[in-house]
């Protein structure tokens, strides 16, 4: 992208922006940096002057604008809600033009354009998570057609501290006897991260590919317990099926009573994440899974739904600047302590990655699960 | 740019991760919430008054010019860098110092935020009584600074009110305290003299604040109007009655539009006008005194009366009527607030003429203001980025300001004058009284170092 498109597509946006910085405390870069080049306003002031020739891009912006973690709280706070999430993308396809993208920004592009997933490893390994399953064959619940399509998304694949996502939604779905199958190696990265890496313009082979997979399939439904990849696939995939992230599809197969849980004695508290709450508005569904597990007490974090706080794990700043994104954790880890609940219930696999990370580095004792785990212990009736 | 040498001197005092320096970073600390720009030459974010003393007596030999400045939430370019020089952001001095119940004070560092203070004494059942618009994001330092005033100072009064005492650093770095604990001190009282000052005499490090009982019951009230008129005489007629509310706020339909866009607050998007009318203290009397409230409505044909039935309902209506100046850009990119005062019998004729101000420059105007204060707040929308709109503006604006200072009102009820209303000093004082106030500005700063270009024309 360059200054002339960029105009096009920001300029009318950021002049929305009337500095009124009711945006600064929402905004947790800027509640651990305290400075305006991490705040939602200065992002758009900077997009505004570099639009208006009164700046050009440097190395001082490019860690401003990759600092966002994408959260979209700036705009939930702000009066003419200005989208300063989408106005930092087209910041970044910018710099990213010019060749001021950070380095692991590049790589993380690079990587998934030769891989295509994000972890650098051989795609074929995307179902290796199955051997975790001791008693399954090397390629279950691969089927040439299903009436659902699983799909697990890069992280859940290939991160050994994510793999129990895959296992547990897999294993509740046989339970609850639904006819799925996942696209294992032929399964592609949604492209999300690639609009963060500032190179949109490669998402649209990656999308071709997976629509063409679930099609073959002939999928009636697409299920995610990515809430990036679900928004991902919501916001621009155009996509003739159903899609549905695991908390509204475990919360139909409850209704349907296709799901019989057992008591857990546990007060959880819940974290909604970005992609899925204020990005794509699944908010309930969540919550109603975790009333409907007898015993369990839900005690809600001072900051819930529209105004949760980001874990950290956002706009590929886990990668980018580590040291930031640790800081950012560390604050809501010390928001779930504060309810004194007992675990905090999620549904993604990032925010999870990013909170106990933290939390093993810090030595902060906290029990972080993702909602499928949860229900996959109810079905079983382990105490957790 | 070039390096100027002392900015390495200031390294060595703040470290060099709390000076920003960066072409970025300079036009970052350049704007506030109002029109107006700059660009500074560096920004330092001091950690302790010492640093901010050495900061300032190194800008004092250098000849630098020094703005103090917090979220940056002010309305009239008074944390501008008009004329350069460094910006000190002091959101790292951000700490409740003590919480003294018994002597009923607050000891608080500049850079915390007001609603921060707020919710920590709700927590012991006191509050701090003003209450801007922005708190949750504004600073007490730069509440300060500004004199801020709020929905509840119709009954509480605004900044000064609360402020027993300051640790201030002078021109030259030197730290002294004005005021203290105690309501009164002896001597001059500089205290009073650094409310609203701007950062043009000092800057505040430390301040020592009143806190208040919290009340024992609130009822909160929508009266919705079919006329601006009649809910502007009601305003008169209230106070005339004798009866001080705790809010007495007023808004027009441009405003309640752009608002309800952004929040469902609830407000009618037919009506003319509301006023949000809040009652605080003691339970006893409070029923007899919203009736008499409602009586004087009803006898200015008020439509419709609604009463919040719980926190929730309230703090819905109170959101929409904090994020108005915001929720406005919703109609037009940008706007520029006015903040006269007049007296509060003149508010109808006043208004009045205000909407025709708007009529004859060509430009649509919101309204929503502090009505009990007699405080009014004309947005005027507009486009900045259209040749020739932002001089329209200024001139129906300084004409509204006109309309107030001959109405034997005053140009700004709580958001300071800054840069933006410089000129319209000369409304409500003669060369006289401004000669008495550049002798004050000298005192304490002969140098003209501190916020220049500010305050006094």
């Amino acid at each position: 992208m360059n200054i002339v498109q960029l105009r096009k597509l920001s300029y009318d946006e950021v002049c929305r922006c009337n500095r009124c910085g009711f945006c600064l405390p929402s905004c947790p870069v800027y509640a651990v940096e305290q400075r305006e080049s991490a705040s939602p306003r200065g992002r758009n002031a900077i997009t505004r002057a570099v639009i208006e020739g009164r700046v050009g891009w440097s190395r001082d912006i490019e860690r401003s604008i990759f600092s966002c973690l994408g959260c979209g709280a700036c705009t939930a706070a702000c009066f003419p809600s200005v989208g300063t999430r989408d106005v930092v993308m087209g910041d970044r396809a910018c710099l990213a033009g010019e060749g001021l993208q950070p380095e692991t920004a590049d790589r993380l592009a690079r990587s998934i354009g030769k891989s295509h997933n994000i972890s650098e490893e051989d795609n074929e390994e995307r179902g290796d998570w199955r051997e975790i399953l001791r008693d399954v064959p090397d390629d279950a619940f691969e089927k040439d057609a299903a009436e659902v399509v699983y799909f697990v998304g890069c992280v859940a694949s290939f991160f050994p501290m994510a793999q129990k996502i895959p296992v547990s939604m897999s294993r509740i779905m046989e339970r609850a006897g639904v006819d799925f199958t996942i696209l294992a190696g032929e399964e592609r990265c949604c492209g999300y991260p690639l609009i963060g890496a500032g190179v949109p313009e490669h998402v649209e082979a990656h999308r071709a590919h997976n629509l063409r997979k679930v099609q073959e399939v002939g999928a009636k439904a697409v299920v995610f317990t990515c809430p990036s990849c679900y928004h991902s696939w919501k916001a621009s995939y155009d996509a003739e099926v159903e899609l549905l992230s695991a908390p509204e599809f475990l919360e139909r197969l409850i209704q349907e009573k296709r799901l019989p849980l057992k008591e857990l004695r546990a007060t959880v508290t819940y974290h909604d994440p970005c992609d899925l709450g204020r990005q794509s508005g699944v908010f309930e569904p969540p919550r109603n899974v975790l009333q409907a597990i007898p015993g369990l007490r839900l005690k809600e974090l001072p900051n819930n739904r529209q105004m949760s706080v980001c874990c950290g794990g956002g706009g590929n700043v886990e990668m980018v600047n580590p040291e930031l994104s640790g800081r950012v954790a560390q604050m809501k880890i010390e928001e779930i302590r504060s309810t004194g609940a007992d675990m905090v219930v999620s549904s993604c696999q990032q925010c999870l990655r990013t909170m106990l990370t933290r939390a093993r580095r810090e030595k902060v004792p906290l029990v972080a699960k993702d909602l499928t785990e949860l229900v996959m212990e109810a079905l079983e009736g382990e105490t957790s | 740019m070039d390096r100027k040498p002392w900015i390495e001197q200031i390294e060595e005092i703040v470290g060099p991760d709390h000076i920003l320096t960066s072409d970025m970073d300079r036009i970052l600390y350049g704007y506030d919430a109002s029109l107006a720009k700059g660009k500074a030459d560096a920004v330092v974010l001091p950690g302790d008054t010492d640093e901010v003393s050495r900061v300032m007596a190194l800008a004092h030999r250098e000849r630098i010019p020094v703005i103090a400045r917090g979220s940056g939430t002010n309305l009239s370019g008074g944390t501008v860098p008009a004329r350069g020089g460094v910006v000190i952001h002091l959101s790292r001095m951000n700490r409740i110092l003590e919480i003294d119940l018994p002597n009923r004070t607050a000891t608080v560092e500049p850079g915390v935020i007001t609603l921060d203070l707020q919710n920590r004494l709700l927590r012991d059942g006191f509050v701090y009584a003003p209450d801007p618009a922005s708190q949750k994001v504004s600073t007490l330092g730069g509440n300060l600074g500004e004199n801020s005033g709020g929905p509840h100072c119709l009954k509480y009064g605004v900044t000064t009110n609360h402020v027993l005492g300051a640790e201030v650093v002078l021109s030259d770095g030197t730290v002294m305290w004005t005021g203290g604990k105690t309501h009164d001190s002896a001597g001059y009282d500089l205290t009073g003299l650094l409310v609203g000052s701007e950062g043009t005499l000092g800057v505040v490090t430390c301040m020592i604040l009143r806190i208040l009982r919290a009340p024992e019951a609130v009822k909160t009230m929508l009266a919705v109007y079919d006329s601006i008129e009649d809910a502007g005489n009601t305003v008169s007629a209230v106070i005339a009655e004798g009866i001080v509310p705790a809010t007495l706020e007023m808004m027009d339909r441009v405003v309640m539009q752009a608002v309800e866009a952004s929040v469902q607050a609830g407000y009618p998007l037919d009506a003319a006008a509301v006023l949000i009318i809040e009652l605080d203290g003691m339970v006893d009397g409070m029923e007899r005194q919203a009736q008499k409230i409602q009586a004087i409505c009803r006898r200015h044909h008020v439509r419709e009366i609604r009463t919040a039935r719980d926190d929730a309902e309230r703090a819905k209506l109170w959101a929409g009527r904090k994020g108005a100046f915001g929720a406005i850009t919703r109609l037009k990119p940008s706007y520029m607030v006015g903040d006269g005062t007049v007296p509060r019998t003149r508010l109808p004729g006043v208004l009045k003429r205000v909407l025709e101000t708007g009529e004859k420059y060509g430009l649509l105007i919101g309204n929503v203001f502090h009505a009990g204060d007699g405080n009014l707040h004309p947005l005027i929308l507009f486009d900045e980025r259209v040749e020739g709109e932002l001089e329209r503006v200024k001139a129906a604006s300084s004409e509204i300001l006109k309309i107030c200072a001959e109405a034997g009102g005053t140009i700004s009820g709580e958001h300071g004058i800054g840069l933006e209303k410089l000129e319209e000093m000369h409304f409500v004082f003669s060369e006289g009284d401004l000669a008495v106030m550049r002798q004050v500005k000298k005192a304490f700063d002969p140098k003209g170092l501190l916020n220049p270009g500010k305050v006094v024309p």
